[in-house]
């Protein structure tokens, strides 16, 4: 009797994941088809002589990634990258943790302010270049009014006409757009913070720049390691906002790498070589993310709670 | 002004400076996009409209190719966040509610694809659907959106499924029910905020793709809005009446959206998040 019930519960339990794998799998199946066999596919195409999509390519080796890696644009546009990375990460993260303690403090609306934060991150990206275009003009331009108005400065400022001031520009408008998911994330984090901590240390007298020293940042450890990395990723790989405002210029100055692939492969229709700068890209990303994970997971966090 | 009331104060004007940062430019758009042309051009900008038109809407949607546009991102888009909605919906059902070996490992691979650098994927994306001759057409940004949409959505479906009780879906399969019915009657209604805030996400997600449509659409008619709108910018002289009219309109149903289910979406960040 003991024996039909367990098997039965084997039987039921062996049924249930069956059913697990069937549902999991469409989703598996099409990101596969549309993840794992392009890169597949990228790889190879390093390696053919491509030009326009559609023409034969042959079997030409290294010979793109030769051409590529002795080009005078790839070593510039991955320095790009790395300042537009940073830049990106330190302004975005900045915000984030203004914009987060702020929302984390008792005032009314808070939920509604806390779901209305992130209008930016939401809006199509033409639309924040059409505002920030608009706004950052230099007939007209509000900001340039507002900052002639108020004497800080004395002639209209050109926000993208030289290479340091578009570069600055466009991290400052992509910076908007992300730092509102950012705040979320942090946020989300603050919440897991046990509240009797705070108590404590207010009775033990502590500042309030000790407490977010002593107990925030720390209790923030695991949320800051995933927005190092997914924000990273994030940064590396945004395109829009370069390309609509700047196409890359003034004279390369914000020719990123993803803007200088695009560059190579539809403006200059060089397939393959575009592929294999893709490559070397996904080279270096894969690495930093190794490193990153290698050198700063947290450690012993678990995540069994959320499994049954 | 005693110690706290001076707190409150300093507090509120935080909170009003973090929230201009965000609204700002939106009332930028919204009011400049009222104004008649020769306001808007006007050197010395104002910060309320001095004159109140409709006609760079009214011109919008009918001597531009705006509406095409806009019928091309609804196709999209909804295309889009229905299967992105089916295929999240039940991959999180498989992961996060029935135990079978090798799930971690798979979810682990699903936010992998979440944070891969969708850029490095233009080129092989572009070369595979030609191949398949879907170039030009509304199926292959749809096929691009649902895998920039789905790995996301299974990650935010995760606490709203956690916050289930086994016991409901036990009680229900007690009752006779199959795991459909389970699926659709009781896992599905309990988590609909959830899945409220995967189709929003879905939604956004393909409403707002600007890079894969401006490779993978080739004639002006099959263009959604991010392309179009890019497109007025490119001219020689923008009429920045019609272009503002253009970003204000574009970004009003995610608006509208956000009022409707922007609440739920934030509580499914802020749940995701901690258990990331």
């Amino acid at each position: 009797m003991a024996r039909t019930i367990k098997s039965k519960r084997d039987k039921r339990h062996r049924r249930r994941a069956l059913l697990g794998v069937a549902l999991v799998a469409p989703l598996v199946i099409w990101l596969l088809l549309t993840i794992a066999y392009p890169i597949f596919s990228l790889i190879r195409l390093s390696f053919l002589d491509v030009g326009i999509i559609g023409t034969g390519g042959d079997f030409v080796g290294l010979a793109n990634y030769q051409k590529v890696l002795s080009s005078r644009t790839f070593g510039p546009s991955m320095g790009r990258s790395l300042v537009w990375v940073l830049g990106n990460g330190v302004l975005q993260t900045v915000l984030a943790f203004v914009a987060a303690l702020v929302l984390n403090l008792p005032f009314r609306g808070r939920a509604l302010a806390r779901t209305w934060v992130i209008l930016p991150w939401i809006v199509p990206t033409v639309v924040a270049v059409i505002v920030w275009r608009w706004m950052l003009g230099t007939s007209g331009g509000i900001v340039n009014t507002v900052l002639l108005r108020l004497g800080i400065v004395q002639e209209q400022i050109g926000f993208f006409s030289t290479g340091a001031s578009a570069m600055s520009s466009l991290v400052v408008m992509n910076s908007w757009r992300f730092f509102p998911l950012l705040t979320i994330i942090i946020l989300a984090g603050m919440q897991g913070i046990a509240q009797d901590l705070y108590a404590a240390a207010a009775v033990d007298g502590a500042s309030a720049w000790q407490r977010f020293l002593n107990i925030t940042l720390p209790g923030l450890k695991p949320v800051l390691f995933v927005m190092g990395l997914v924000g990273t990723l994030w940064s590396v790989n945004i395109f829009d906002v370069i390309y609509l405002v700047t196409g890359g210029g003034p004279s390369r100055a914000t020719m990123t790498m993803p803007v200088l692939i695009y560059d190579m492969a539809f403006l200059q229709y060089r397939l393959g070589r575009a592929a294999a700068a893709a490559v070397l890209m996904a080279l270096v990303v894969t690495l930093f993310t190794i490193a990153f994970i290698y050198f700063l997971a947290p450690r012993g966090d678990d995540q069994d709670e959320a499994w049954r | 002004m005693s110690d706290s009331k001076r707190n409150l104060a300093i507090r509120y004007g935080l909170v009003f400076v973090v929230m201009f940062v965000i609204i700002a430019p939106f009332y930028w758009i919204y009011s400049s996009s009222l104004k008649e042309s020769s306001e808007i051009v006007a050197q010395a900008p104002s910060l309320v409209p001095q004159s109140i038109t409709l006609d760079h809407y009214a011109n919008l949607l009918s001597s531009s190719d705006y509406p095409i546009y806009l019928t091309n991102s609804v196709v999209v888009s909804v295309a889009t966040m229905a299967i992105t909605v089916v295929l999240s919906t039940s991959a999180a059902y498989g992961l996060y509610r029935l135990p079978f070996p090798g799930r971690k490992t798979l979810y682990r691979l699903i936010l992998l694809a979440y944070i891969f650098p969708g850029s490095l994927l233009l080129i092989p994306l572009y070369v595979m659907l030609s191949n398949l001759k879907l170039l030009d057409s509304q199926v292959a940004l749809i096929v691009v959106n649902v895998t920039f949409a789905a790995p996301f959505s299974v990650w935010l479906l995760k606490a709203f499924f956690a916050s289930i009780p086994f016991e409901l879906e036990e009680a229900s399969a007690l009752d006779g029910a199959n795991w459909l019915q389970t699926l659709l009657l009781i896992v599905v209604p309990l988590a609909s905020p959830g899945v409220a805030s995967v189709a929003i996400f879905a939604f956004i997600t393909s409403w707002t793709e600007y890079m894969f449509a401006s490779v993978l659409i080739v004639s002006d008619a099959n263009r959604t809005l991010p392309v179009g709108l890019a497109g007025i910018i490119g001219q020689y002289v923008i009429d920045w009446g019609l272009l503002l009219a253009g970003a204000g309109a574009t970004t009003l149903p995610i608006i509208l959206l956000f009022v409707l289910i922007g609440r739920f979406f934030v509580r499914g960040l802020l749940e995701g998040g901690v258990k990331a």
